[in-house]
């Protein structure tokens, strides 16, 4: 018996001659030193030693179990400390940094928009941001002289010419040069002459969309704006649609889901209604159809409009506008 | 819109909670924002009554009271206001209200009260005055109530603070919302109720009201209807208890019965009215009219308005008494001593309203609704309203009859609605009888009816319902947008779909890559910052600010301001990028039509402080011009190949000093360069800044997408270094391509790898040093064919550079 102690204290030693790496280190720890290691065989065969010889044996048995963890103890220092034979680089030092970008929230926010609806089969159309203020207001069935202007502050270069408050005159853009089917989206910037808060800037982007075809219903944008959002906020929000009013759609409707910062049981972020505003919609205005020279017997259409800053600072957690354009790179390398 | 729980509720008789008023009315279309129990601002605040007074025993300006809050024990409160005294009955916070108001602090923000130890005095509560209430300014003493004032009753109560005020935001299509029996009738259609209609009976006297005023209406165009009433033997006092606290409740402040009662009226029913000073309007004549001559008016705020002549006036036998639909004037107000009063209650043509208002820069609750559309078959019943409440409230009389002048009666249309039309918008399938049943939940008449089709008169007070389309909307709106399907089509149709990637986000991906953080700046600029490249920029006429007045009309100003802002905050090692468009006019484009601008998408690259970051072995390096060109370099290889080439360019008219342009294929597609130091120091930037801006639209003309495989070498190359002394002056590029243009095509690279300028180098010399590889496509190169080409490197270059190998 003392003598396979002794055998094995010699294995053990040469064995550990050889550890440089976490593997072979823990191989060690398993031939030796675990449940069913050889040290443990060892100690099963003390009951087989007769009860005289068994203080004696027992004890060299205990001092080799010493023997044989202190030398995996070293090993795995040494292995720690990187001092190892393979280890003369002090692997602490950090490594050459290389500079960083990423993209601007806002863009990220563009481009997972467009992702979703590319998917959708939309199109991607964009239009200018000096409109004039019959794409801007009239085609879109804004009479002059009517309230609803007030809806939308604008900011004007001359009589006539603007700077577009929404991303909806694309839509007319794109009818007048094209026959149903039409779908597409409109990402751009929107201007808005209002004073600056923590809420409100003069610039903002939004996403348009539109479908006019055959057999498009209200329905089928619900559908539409639903799957859009399980893809964004997670296939388990609730939402609801309610009656709204643009002019240039009707029926039109606001499409909120339950808040996903309280779950829709109120907080700071959802003026404690449990809901949030994602998306205004509705059917496309037969008069803004009939406009474009297309027959409203035949096709109907849906649109809606994304406003992409609220969706960013909602989703982030930023409680005021201005950070996305102070350009602060302390702000955007967070993202 | 304010809209009182208390008042909604006596009209429908839905005693619902205001929780589900805000949902229920939210989902049809009128978002309730937010709702507030005013009860809750006085939670913990009771009646008391102080029972004694004393002096405090260690400051002598503070009392010392007990005072009865009906709870047995006396309460001592510790008091600093000079009027309190025993007997009185007070507001008291009890410990653990919020008081709204804190007097000790500059902005007077709310505190919780808590007991606490006045100068060595217990106090647990407050009595409270009505500057801390919130009730109104005075913070001099204590608000002293009452004395009728239930000791123990909650402050709420007493104050009649009970109801709860809902803020409904009112969509320019629902003018007929705008009142409390407009929201009341869209409670009655959700509840399947009716609403309560107020009475509006009148008993009149003689002698007629015709006899005592003449109403003449010269524009009926704008004026299409305007009804009046006299009303005698009025006088003018404060309103009952009641008037007061439900205007307050709303928001609107009590002035006198007359006002109040037009207001109450007004908030109602929704109709505005106005009321003239009899006696005050000449001939006791009015007179509607277009303003014409008249040139000034002054309102009854005391403003003097210039007037246009179109606009609609109301004036009496010798000019204008009122800005119709707008304000009354300050010559026929209702004052002290009016004892008679012309009530006027009219239909104005929305859009006159509204350009006058505009005009004049004026918004009232009047023309706010006007311009909206009121129902002009509501102005009768509006005027017997008020006055039946004047006469009750008054004891005035109401002379006989309406003066009505209505030439032409405004009908609403009989609009056809196809079932099988709407159920295609809606994709419903609803059937007549249902669109019946919800058309007339809103008030409709259904005229006709088949399987097919309805004709259907919607209620006059829905001005917004003209067309088929309109009547879609509401039977949508009944039936519920949540009953409607969610559905989407099972295939996607790919036919129309024609997008490709656009270059920017290859850009995107290529300078993120490459270590650039994307920013974006806001459009409008401040008139310096637009001027600094020297172009006229796009002006603004209504800016906000002086800081947004102008269209960029080029990306670099808006980096440099970015530039600055960062270097402000201590970040000066910064390569940043933007995407955007800029604007400029067009040569002799017509400003008033698009084709005056023209709109182009433009990067930009700014480069400032050191080469790489900071490492541990890395001596810290600034970057410089050549990093930059570098970067660009990349950034063009990746995406049109070797199509670029840069040109050394006039640097007087450009921020930068030098500046380099970009050609690509032949087209300028921008420019990059330092920022000359006259323009960092307009921007307090320290340092030097590298700038690059290009044409988006250029790139993606020259974007190479398709690419043809090329078959990789099959031989092996041969490389050989040349080390050339040139005269200082020389510029690389020419010692380049003289070496290119002898080695002729098994050249396959040429790289500089060094250059040195010293002593070693000779006097007014420089050394370059290049890379050569050769190779062949069809054989491998031997030492003899290569060294042939060398000597013809050697000698040519020579010759044209006046280069000496170096050994």
């Amino acid at each position: 018996m003392l003598d396979r102690i002794d055998q094995t204290r010699a294995e053990a030693g040469s064995d550990a001659a050889g550890l440089l790496s976490a593997e072979s280190l823990e191989q060690f720890r398993v031939k030796y030193l675990a449940r069913k290691g050889a040290i443990a065989e060892l100690f099963e065969g003390l009951k087989a030693v007769p009860a005289g010889e068994r203080p004696l044996v027992g004890k060299a048995l205990n001092a080799l179990r010493n023997d044989v963890q202190s030398l995996y103890d070293n090993a795995r220092a040494t292995l720690e400390a990187g001092r190892g034979e393979a280890a003369a680089v002090d692997v602490t030092l950090p490594g050459r940094g290389r500079y960083i970008g990423s993209t601007h929230l806002v863009t990220r926010t563009l481009e997972e928009f467009q992702r979703i609806f590319v998917s959708m089969g939309f199109n991607i159309v964009t239009g200018p941001e000096i409109e004039s203020e019959y794409y801007n207001f009239e085609a879109l069935n804004f009479p002059p002289d009517h309230p609803a202007r007030d809806m939308q502050d604008t900011f004007f270069i001359t009589k006539n010419v603007l700077l577009r408050t929404h991303t909806t005159p694309v839509q007319v853009r794109i009818m007048e040069r094209q026959q149903p089917p039409v779908r597409a989206i409109m990402p751009g910037r929107v201007y808005r002459n209002e004073a600056v808060s923590p809420r409100a800037l003069v610039q903002f982007h939004q996403v348009d969309g539109i479908y006019v075809d055959k057999g498009v219903t209200f329905a089928e944008l619900k559908g539409t704006l639903v799957s859009f959002a399980r893809q964004y906020y997670g296939s388990s929000i609730k939402y609801r649609f309610r009656a709204s009013y643009f002019p240039f759609t009707e029926p039109s409707a606001e499409m909120d889901i339950t808040c996903y910062l309280c779950g829709g049981k109120g907080c700071r972020v959802c003026k404690h209604t449990g809901w949030l505003e994602i998306v205004g919609s509705g059917m496309v205005h037969p008069k803004i159809l009939q406009r474009v020279g297309y027959d409203t017997e035949k096709v109907t259409g849906y649109a809606f409009g994304f406003g992409v800053e609220r969706t960013v600072l909602l989703r982030h957690d930023i409680n005021d506008i201005r950070l996305l354009y102070e350009n602060d790179v302390r702000f955007l390398r967070q993202f | 819109m304010k809209i009182s729980y208390a008042w909604l509720k006596e009209l429908t008789a839905v005693n619902w909670s205001p929780e589900r008023f805000t949902e229920d009315l939210t989902m049809v279309g009128l978002e309730v924002e937010s709702h507030q129990d005013l009860a809750q601002a006085f939670d913990g605040f009771v009646v008391g009554v102080v029972r004694e007074r004393e002096k405090h025993p260690n400051a002598d300006r503070l009392s010392v009271c007990k005072v009865d809050v009906g709870r047995g024990d006396t309460l001592q409160i510790v008091c600093g206001a000079p009027n309190v005294a025993e007997g009185q009955k007070v507001a008291v916070a009890l410990v653990g209200a919020t008081v709204p108001h804190n007097q000790h602090d500059p902005e007077g923000k709310p505190f919780v009260l808590t007991r606490a130890k006045v100068r060595g005095v217990e106090s647990h509560g407050m009595i409270c005055s009505s500057s801390e209430l919130g009730l109104g300014k005075d913070a001099e003493g204590i608000l002293v109530l009452d004395r009728s004032a239930r000791v123990g009753q909650s402050l709420a109560k007493h104050l009649r603070r009970t109801d709860v005020v809902f803020d409904v935001g009112i969509t320019p299509n629902r003018p007929d919302c705008l009142s409390h029996v407009g929201v009341a009738r869209e409670v009655a259609m959700l509840a399947g109720t009716r609403i309560k209609v107020p009475s509006a009976k009148v008993c009149e006297v003689s002698p007629p009201a015709s006899t005592l005023a003449k109403v003449i209406v010269r524009d009926s165009d704008l004026c299409p209807r305007y009804s009046g009433r006299v009303i005698t033997g009025v006088t003018v006092g404060p309103s009952p208890q009641w008037l007061q606290d439900r205007l307050s409740v709303v928001g609107v402040r009590p002035i006198n019965v007359i006002v109040d009662v037009t207001n109450y009226v007004m908030l109602e029913l929704g109709h505005p009215l106005h009321a003239f000073d009899l006696d005050t309007l000449n001939d006791r004549k009015i007179v509607v009219r277009r303003a014409g001559t008249d040139a000034e008016f002054t309102t009854l705020d005391g403003k003097v308005r210039r007037l246009d002549k179109d606009m609609l006036m109301i004036c009496d036998g010798r000019g204008p008494v009122a800005l119709a639909g707008i304000m009354g004037g300050a010559n026929s107000e209702i004052s002290g001593s009016t004892t008679r009063i012309l009530l006027e209650s009219a239909y104005f043509l929305p859009s006159s309203v509204r350009r006058t208002a505009r005009a004049l820069g004026m918004s009232t609750e009047a023309s706010y609704r006007f311009e909206r559309g009121m129902d002009p078959e509501g102005t009768v019943n509006a005027l017997n309203r008020a006055a039946g409440l004047i006469a009750e409230l008054t004891g005035a009389r109401v002379q006989g009859g309406v003066i009505d002048v209505y030439p032409k009666k405004l009908r609403p249309p009989a609009i056809p609605v196809r079932v099988l039309h709407t159920n295609k918008v809606l994709g419903t399938d609803l059937g007549a009888a249902d669109m019946a049943r919800f058309l007339r939940k809103i008030g409709a008449q259904v005229k006709k009816r088949t399987q097919k089709r309805l004709t259907v008169v919607p209620p006059t007070y829905r001005v917004d319902l003209t067309s088929e389309i309109d009547m879609i909307e509401e039977v949508a709106r009944v039936f519920g947008y949540n009953n409607i399907e969610t559905r989407t089509k099972a295939g996607i149709d790919f036919s129309t779909t024609q997008g490709k990637d656009s270059v920017v986000n290859e850009l995107r991906a290529s300078l993120t890559g490459a270590g650039f953080q994307e920013i974006l700046s806001i459009s409008l600029q401040q008139e310096q910052l637009g001027a600094l490249e020297g172009k006229p920029a796009i002006r603004v006429l209504n800016p906000v600010s002086t800081e947004m007045q102008v269209l960029r009309t080029g990306m670099i100003p808006g980096a440099l301001e970015a530039v600055r802002f960062n270097h402000r905050h201590g970040n000066t090692d910064l390569r940043l990028f933007e995407i955007g468009t800029v604007f400029n006019l067009k040569a002799a484009g017509d400003i008033e039509s698009l084709d005056g601008y023209i709109e182009e998408v433009r990067l930009v690259l700014a480069f400032t402080g050191k080469r790489l970051p900071v490492a541990f072995d890395r001596k810290p390096q600034e970057g410089d011009l050549f990093d930059v060109k570098g970067e660009i370099e990349a950034l063009l290889r990746g995406l049109c190949l070797d199509k670029y080439r840069f040109i050394s360019y006039d640097a007087r008219n450009t921020l930068t000093e030098p500046t380099v342009a970009v050609e690509i294929n032949g087209t300028y597609a921008g420019r990059f360069g330092k920022v000359k130091k006259e323009v960092t120091d307009k921007f307090d930037i320290e340092g030097a800044v590298y700038v690059c801006e290009l044409s988006a639209g250029v790139l993606e003309s020259a974007w190479v997408r398709e690419r043809k495989y090329r078959a990789l070498p099959r031989f092996p190359s041969v490389k050989r270094d040349l080390a050339f002394t040139v005269d200082r002056f020389i510029r690389q590029e020419d010692v380049a391509s003289a070496v290119r243009t002898s080695a002729g095509p098994l050249l396959e690279s040429l790289m500089l790898f060094d250059m040195y300028e010293g002593s070693q180098a000779g006097s007014g010399r420089k050394s370059l040093a290049y890379a050569l590889t050769f190779r062949a496509e069809d054989h491998t190169l031997t030492d003899q064919e290569v060294d042939a080409l060398i000597r013809n490197v050697v000698d040519h270059t020579r010759s044209a550079c006046n280069a000496e190998l170096r050994a």
